[in-house]
């Protein structure tokens, strides 16, 4: 049978690239002056630039992680950390600078905004250039703004829960986001409210040498439920460009949070990213993730399950290509009673790509009765690519059930020929696998997230046959 | 007293996880030390070849003090199999209070078409606290087959470290068996390194600890040869406050096409106290390869548990009956009947 080949993915969408037409650019680099200047520009209330500080001692103190992928590329001195677009917040698209506008056009935002979503937040480099979110929701008490607006006017809120379930000094890329951050989106749920619809935030990172440093924080009080969704690109330029956002959720007892993540970095970004979950008593967080693009990529989402009965599931798919290393996973740690998690991760390698599945499952002491399964399928498309399994199973208790299990391998030819037989070209047959093989991600997404995804999938596939 | 940095694993993972290698303080790494007299060399074949010049072998991955151990090494053997034979060749250590200390550096080389059971032993008085730090290294040259059992029945006062590098070349076909009972501390780096096309290494391995014991094991198989296999099995049970750190790594490497690896730990918690850890790793630069690993934790079960007791046994009895259960796939494959029923009399005594 032929050799099965594939292209690299077409990013053309997703390529576009602005004249860099910012509004300011701070100066690359990482020093006080630096940090003290963004915390100026952003208006930062005193204990917010007192943070920013202690965070950047806490960076200059911490190495790079000794494991993982090599980050030694990544020069800060050559990283503008804060660029402000030429817009304000805008509550209507016509508001919206036209080359901004178009871009987002171009990505199907405010089109996915009047289909499916209750709301959108649109980042532009390093702020919000566009939120809203239907009248019903408002009415409800649900916030949905950019966090600089909930910094200002939830002030309270937002310093009771800000790098409180991500310390500072979590990982060296926590510090920098924690000197850094700017623009992302804050989202409260009061009591009992259930948003039906899916809230999305989208971040575009145009402008070349820079970094995005988003903070994403959501409160989901009690009985409450949300799915959010996140998306991200940027053009490729040829020196490498920062993504070290962060991501704090706190679900409390019986909220129900989805977090889903269509991840789609250029090929020059170096994605360290950090995201947690604290979910309360009979709470359950989801999480749906799919990792496409990035040069390099450190994400290891992590749901911390401190009440009785607390679940969380984790399904993600990584698919790296030629010159990505694609190092993703998930944490659980289990420090209640009747607390489950399931994890089902997928990964893809090809052309020559790198996937890493790093988790880890911790089970405390004091999590009896707690169960946790881990199923993790890894699917290598040529012999150049490598794939990597690396899971740690921490179990502290006896009264547990805990189960893990992976597989590697290729799609067999027999499949193959057997789809064959019923009529199917080889490319046919092989896009039907490969969409098989991720099915169990894409039925998890919101139908034109997950048509999304498959066309991703299809447009790697096409002429893959050769 | 020294403190140690041992075991580290192929691929590194985050610091956080505890489990990239394991320290150890305030252990006595003894030095000038006297001969070890008492070991017991019993073969059956006179053709096979024992004698005590080993060359000095490379340890590609290892505990981290083999050279410490080859510069002390009180005790060097070299087993050369040239025959084919379905009798056991025994090398049995026993640690007492004149031989306390030893160092062993154990080459063994089966010689291309051979056959061989080989067993090596370690076992001590009940009151001595004895150091054991040993190498054993295999060469198995082409269409060797050889079952290889290694046997540590130490003391709980005890420190046991010991680090295995194999070279599997074509068409050999080389069964570990590791039995891991003994020492406060027991630390074993397992590597093998499937080199010829059609190769084949199984790996089981029974770990059974009680109060404050602590195992930490590293087994990795590379696999370079084509449609070159490897199978790791390892069921362990942990009472009381004892610890198990189960690193597992099947690495394929480029070229080994249509290779397939296995790899199966479980682990019965008998206690709240008792602390399971593990990473099985699967690498891959292949494509053409199947690999599958799997690992589990959980108590003994409670319905096993009730049934048996039902049947007349206390808790305790019917607990031994579970653990030995779940052992006996493994201590079924040993043939050596005397060392078989030694094993089950220590299963029952440490669960005592």
């Amino acid at each position: 049978m032929a050799k099965t080949q594939l292209d690299e993915i077409n990013r053309n969408i997703y390529d576009i690239k602005n004249k860099d037409n910012y509004d300011y650019k701070i100066k690359k680099g990482l020093t006080k002056e630096i940090i003290e200047e963004i915390s100026k520009q952003k208006n930062d209330p005193d204990w917010m630039r007192e943070f920013r500080l202690k965070a950047l001692e806490v960076y200059n103190s911490l190495a790079l992680p000794t494991w993982g992928p090599d980050l030694s590329e990544l020069n800060m001195d050559e990283i503008a950390t804060y660029v402000r677009p030429k817009s304000k917040l805008n509550s209507s698209w016509d508001d919206v600078p036209e080359d901004i506008k178009n871009t987002f056009d171009k990505l199907g935002i405010p089109e996915a905004e009047k289909k499916s979503l209750a709301g959108v937040g649109a980042q532009y480099d390093s702020e919000v250039v566009y939120h809203s979110m239907r009248e019903e929701l408002i009415k409800q008490g649900v916030i949905y703004t950019d966090m600089e607006t909930a910094l200002r006017d939830y002030e309270d809120i937002v310093k009771k829960h800000f790098m409180k379930c991500v310390p500072v000094n979590d990982h060296k890329f926590v510090a920098l986001h924690g000197a850094v951050w700017s623009g992302g989106s804050f989202v409260y749920v009061p009591k009992g409210v259930k948003v039906d619809i899916p809230l999305q935030s989208y971040f575009r990172l145009n402008s070349p040498e820079s970094g995005q440093f988003e903070h994403t924080l959501i409160i989901v009080e009690e009985g409450a439920s949300l799915h959010f969704i996140e998306g991200c690109s940027a053009p490729k330029y040829n020196k490498v460009n920062l993504h070290a956002g962060c991501v704090e959720l706190y679900v409390k007892d019986n909220a129900y949070l989805r977090y889903s993540t269509i991840e789609n970095w250029s090929k020059n970004m170096l994605n360290l990213n950090t995201k947690k979950a604290i979910v309360g008593k009979n709470a359950k967080m989801d999480w749906v993730s799919g990792s496409f693009g990035s040069k390099i990529s450190m994400l290891y989402p992590m749901s911390i399950l401190n009440g009785e009965n607390a679940k969380t599931e984790f399904t993600g798919i990584s698919f790296a290509g030629g010159g990505q290393n694609l190092d993703n996973g998930f944490k659980a740690i289990h420090n209640a009673q009747n607390t489950s998690s399931v994890v089902n991760a997928k990964s893809i390698s090809k052309n020559g790509g790198k996937c890493t599945y790093r988790s880890l499952i911790r089970i405390n002491e004091n999590a009896k009765n707690s169960k946790s399964s881990v199923s993790c399928e890894s699917l290598m498309l040529d012999d150049i690519s490598v794939s990597d399994t690396i899971p740690t199973n921490d179990i502290r208790t006896d009264e547990v059930e805990f189960s893990h299990e992976a597989k590697i391998g290729k799609i067999s030819d027999k499949a193959i020929f057997y789809l064959m037989t019923r009529g199917l070209s080889e490319e046919d047959a092989l896009g039907l696998i490969v969409r098989g093989f991720a099915y169990p991600i894409s039925k998890e997404l919101p139908i034109e997230y997950a048509a999304e995804m498959n066309n991703l999938i299809n447009l790697e596939l096409e002429g893959a046959i050769g | 007293m020294s403190s140690l940095k041992l075991n580290e694993t192929p691929v590194r993972t985050s610091r956080n996880f505890n489990i990239n290698n394991i320290k150890l303080e305030n252990i006595d790494l003894p030095n000038k030390i006297k001969k070890f007299q008492n070991v017991i060399i019993n073969k059956e074949s006179q053709k096979d070849l024992i004698y005590d010049n080993i060359h000095d072998f490379e340890i590609k991955y290892g505990l981290g003090i083999e050279k410490y151990i080859k510069e002390n090494s009180n005790s060097k053997i070299k087993l050369n199999v040239i025959t084919k034979t379905t009798k056991d060749i025994l090398i049995e250590y026993k640690f007492d209070e004149n031989n306390i200390n030893l160092l062993e550096n154990i080459e063994i080389v089966l010689d291309e078409n051979t056959k061989s059971n080989i067993i090596i032993k370690y076992d001590s008085d009940k009151e001595v606290k004895a150091f054991h730090a040993g190498i054993i290294k295999v060469f198995a040259k082409p269409n060797s087959v050889s079952n290889i059992t290694i046997v540590n029945l130490l003391n709980q006062n005890s420190n046991n470290f010991i680090s295995i590098d194999n070279e599997i070349n074509e068409n050999a076909d080389i069964k570990y068996t590791i039995i891991d009972f003994g020492g406060q501390n027991s630390i074993t780096n397992y590597y093998s390194n499937l080199i010829g096309d059609n190769s084949n290494n199984i790996i089981n391995g029974i770990y059974l600890g009680t109060n404050k014991q602590l195992f930490d094991l590293n087994y990795i198989a590379e696999l370079r040869g084509k449609k070159t296999n490897v199978n790791i099995e390892v069921q362990g049970a942990l009472k009381d406050e004892a610890k198990k750190h189960f690193k597992g790594t099947i690495d394929f490497k480029r070229g080994s096409k249509k290779a397939k690896g296995n790899e199966n730990e479980n682990c019965m918690l008998l206690s709240n106290s008792a602390r399971s850890l593990a990473l099985p790793m699967l690498l891959c630069s292949e494509e053409d390869v199947e690999g599958n690993h799997s690992t589990s934790s959980g108590k003994a079960g409670e319905k096993e548990l009730f049934y048996i007791m039902s049947r007349g046994f206390s808790e305790k009895e019917a607990l031994k009956l579970l653990v030995r259960a779940k052992f006996n796939s493994i201590l079924e494959t040993i043939k050596n009947v005397e060392l078989k029923n030694r094993l089950i009399y220590e299963i029952e005594s440490r669960l005592d």
